[in-house]
């Protein structure tokens, strides 16, 4: 059974990742059982993915990113909506870059944490899903 | 994020910083390390025993600083990270370029 998500709502540039930290840091506490492993993951996955949203979705006008977080007893999964332009965005097959690259790792490490993400364009949304098998 | 900045023996600077390396505190990295090498300090040792946590965007700021000390003949090497750190570190390869040390004293003690 999983509980209900746990939402959060950031508003860039007012706020940035460092709320998505607290809002986690909330979870892991009324969730105790998860285990070391699978927080770090998680937390470094879907902060390279609202980071993603902050940082290369923002075309000056700000976004608003709604994230939701489901627990359950095999996995962490995060939702996210988000109102920016539509990119060009490759969620699949993104290869680490080399070790000379000063960035472009984002979502490459993404892809390493978790087992499933998802990207779609509905209507004027970005729609995020990823979802990781909890190990403990 | 402010970062502490301690010039240790043989000009070797270290430079500590205590909570996230991301986004927001990784361009203030990449400003002291600069201003460092700028002044001759070309051996630095980034202390990451008080980070508690680092994206790619600290990956990058490390990789940078990396290349702008060497360019200026000197080296970047790191100390003291936590789990997350290391394990980001090796997802990336970066651990194979970022050589990692117990704490800033030992980075340059061979």
């Amino acid at each position: 059974m999983s509980e209900p998500a746990q939402t959060l709502v950031l508003r860039s540039p007012r706020d940035n990742v460092d709320l998505v930290h607290g809002f986690l840091e909330r979870l892991w506490v009324a969730h105790a059982d998860i285990g070391e492993l699978d927080r770090m993951a998680f937390e470094t996955a879907l902060i390279e993915l609202v980071s993603n949203v902050i940082e290369h979705a923002d075309t000056g006008h700000g976004v608003t990113c709604v994230i939701g977080v489901t627990v359950s007893a095999t996995t962490l999964v995060a939702n996210l909506s988000d109102t920016a332009d539509a990119g060009e965005i490759q969620v699949v097959g993104r290869l680490m870059p080399s070790v000379a690259a000063e960035s472009g790792r984002g979502i490459a490490l993404v892809q390493m944490l978790v087992d499933d993400l998802q990207y779609e364009r509905v209507g004027e949304k970005n729609l995020w899903s990823m979802s990781r098998n909890r190990v403990e | 994020m402010e970062f502490h900045t301690e010039l240790l023996p043989e000009g070797i600077v270290a430079i500590a910083g205590e909570g996230r390396l991301n986004m927001v505190s990784a361009p203030e990295l990449r400003a002291v390390v600069e201003k460092e090498i700028g002044a001759g300090h070309t051996r630095v040792v980034v202390d990451l025993s008080e980070i508690e946590f680092i994206d790619s965007s600290g990956l990058g700021a490390l990789v940078g600083c990396l290349k702008g000390a060497r360019q200026a003949g000197g080296d970047l090497r790191i100390a003291g990270p936590n789990k997350q750190v290391t394990m980001v570190l090796q997802l990336s390869n970066l651990d194979r370029v970022l050589k990692s040390y117990g704490t800033a004293g030992d980075a340059y003690r061979e």
